[in-house]
């Protein structure tokens, strides 16, 4: 288990794409983008202080978001390129269970997810001066973590479902459109009314909220945390229907 | 009596309305070196994918070393190069030998593991910058790794030079002698009459041959008689005879039994220029079998190569 869980992380972490998208890109917008625009807001009353820490604990959520999201599905997508490659078929005439290589690499997405929250964590209170109660810090990360997990399996669901390419160009897609419509670049709440009401329909958007939610009162909302496991279990199940109609170790094609 | 190497029952395994092997049967004592020879879509890949369990069979059983095909991959009781199979991206040679070795229970000491197969000099390479022959041998210490009793491959030299499968073969008689039981498909006629001290010939998913390779060739076609004749004759209605070919003017008559034969022509003919009587190559044994299976089979045995 350990033997393919390192092995797993070492070729997902060697992919300089991978950890530009999930961590680097993510903590550079967390900077940039509360410096552009939360610092007009930061003048010398105490308003203004309020409104910054409001925009830059805001913005932060989001990236956190936008960057487990794109290492969720990063991470769990490759399933398709391994398949494509013919090394799933290879594992398959090896002792390693089939259970065992997808468990791995849901756990490779799940642990990959945690880095993209903590970094732009940390840059958020280091460099942009977020304020949190301890508490509070450590309640959202852990739940942002969490909420990773309908990214992860929707991952999944595309990595067994789609073809080498297919899986590639997906991943690209989806994640600029999750990122984008759910209101992680730009908050939903600017959005018009029919935009609007596409981002409450996204997973990405009650990621958002979840942070949100977590930031302001400590406590995660209950609608965010019951649609994204709604969520999780609608895409794991998928998941599962295809592997049965599709096993890992047939060729592609 | 320790169980075979491998038993297949009956074996049917069909793709749709394809049938890729027919009702096979063979069974393989351990430490045998058996080629299983056929053409193209003779049901070869498809044997060696249900031993491994890749696709479940339509009927009949497989048996290795006495258990299920599943069980016997987990127990770590087979090696395998597969056709279709693969390594993976952005990984290190020395990285996929070792998360490979230690899956098994009792794997080859990885120094030689690594010498024996001739990759000791790539493990710090990136697997993407392989070249065919590299990965092959690599492929070939992933079917090592676990020093399995049984080794399975499938058409193992197809990407490989003259060199590569030179070498490669002696380090397969290496391995046959250490004990391991060695059964490869493969369409290489020298391939299968250099290397394997048993020849399975499989045509339209059945066994139409088996024994040693001097056996196959024996028992498919007996001898061939050849000599220059007027291609207005025809031979046909000779005893014995069970082919007849022409080239210009020279005629081959496939034989039985040559004797009988050769007192027919000669009471007919007074002449036989540039007579030759020979025995058939492997290869003659080979497209006489196989020929012979394709025109007796159904048409559904007939089934192109699976994917």
């Amino acid at each position: 288990m350990t033997d393919l869980l390192v092995f797993q992380l070492r070729r997902v972490l060697r992919n300089w794409q991978f950890v530009l998208f999930s961590v680097l890109l993510p903590a550079a917008f967390t900077v940039f983008f509360t410096q552009v625009f939360g610092g007009q807001a930061a003048g010398g009353t105490a308003q203004d202080r309020a409104d910054f820490q409001r925009y830059a604990t805001d913005y932060m959520v989001s990236m956190m978001a936008y960057g487990a999201i794109g290492a969720a599905l990063g991470a769990t997508v490759r399933l398709a390129f391994d398949r494509h490659s013919g090394w799933l078929r290879q594992l398959r005439v090896t002792p390693v269970p089939t259970a065992r290589i997808v468990g791995v690499d849901i756990a490779v997405g799940m642990l990959l997810a945690l880095p993209s929250v903590l970094v732009v964590a940390l840059v958020g209170r280091f460099v942009n001066g977020v304020q949190l109660p301890l508490g509070t810090w450590v309640v959202l990360v852990g739940v942002m973590w969490a909420g990773a997990a309908p990214f992860v399996a929707l991952g999944l669901l595309l990595g067994l479902a789609l073809d080498e390419q297919a899986a590639g160009a997906a991943i690209g897609i989806l994640g600029v459109v999750l990122a984008a419509l759910g209101g992680l670049w730009f908050p939903a709440e600017l959005f018009p009314p029919v935009l609007r009401s596409v981002a409450h329909l996204l997973p990405s958007y009650w990621y958002g909220e979840l942070g949100r939610g977590a930031a302001a009162d400590g406590v995660p909302g209950a609608g965010a945390v019951l649609l994204l496991a709604a969520a999780a279990v609608l895409f794991a199940a998928l998941a599962g229907l295809v592997s049965r109609r599709r096993p890992l170790f047939a060729v592609s094609g | 009596m320790t169980a075979p190497a491998l038993e297949i029952t009956g074996l049917t395994v069909r793709y749709g309305d394809v049938t890729a092997v027919h009702d096979l049967d063979l069974e393989l004592a351990a430490g045998e070196t058996v080629a299983l020879l056929g053409p193209n879509g003779a049901g070869k890949s498809s044997t060696v994918n249900a031993v491994l369990g890749l696709v479940p069979p339509s009927a009949g059983q497989v048996r290795v070393l006495g258990r299920r095909p599943r069980e016997a991959v987990e127990a770590g009781c087979v090696g395998v190069m597969l056709q279709h199979g693969g390594l993976p991206s952005q990984a290190r040679v020395g990285e996929v030998v070792r998360l490979v070795r230690r899956s098994f229970p009792s794997p080859w000491p990885a120094e030689d593991l690594l010498v024996v197969t001739d990759v000791a000099g790539l493990v710090d390479r990136r697997v993407d910058q392989l070249s065919g022959g590299q990965r092959q041998r690599v492929m070939l210490a992933l079917a090592l790794a676990g020093t399995p009793p049984l080794l399975v491959l499938d058409e193992p030299t197809a990407a490989m030079d003259v060199e590569s499968r030179r070498s490669f073969w002696t380090t397969m008689r290496e391995l046959a002698a250490r004990g391991h039981t060695v059964v490869f498909a493969t369409h290489h006629l020298e391939e299968a009459d250099a290397v394997a001290d048993r020849v399975v010939v499989v045509a339209g998913g059945r066994v139409v041959a088996d024994g040693s390779a001097a056996q196959v060739k024996a028992s498919a076609s007996g001898r061939t008689i050849r000599f220059t004749a007027d291609p207005a004759t025809r031979f046909g209605g000779l005893p014995a005879v069970t082919d007849e070919q022409w080239h210009g003017t020279s005629v081959t008559l496939r034989t039985a039994d040559p004797e009988t034969t050769l007192r027919a022509l000669l009471a007919r003919h007074d002449r036989l220029p540039d007579l030759e009587v020979r025995g058939a190559s492997l290869e003659d044994a080979f497209v006489s079998l196989t020929a012979a299976a394709v025109t007796t089979a159904t048409p559904t045995a007939t089934a192109g190569d699976p994917r």
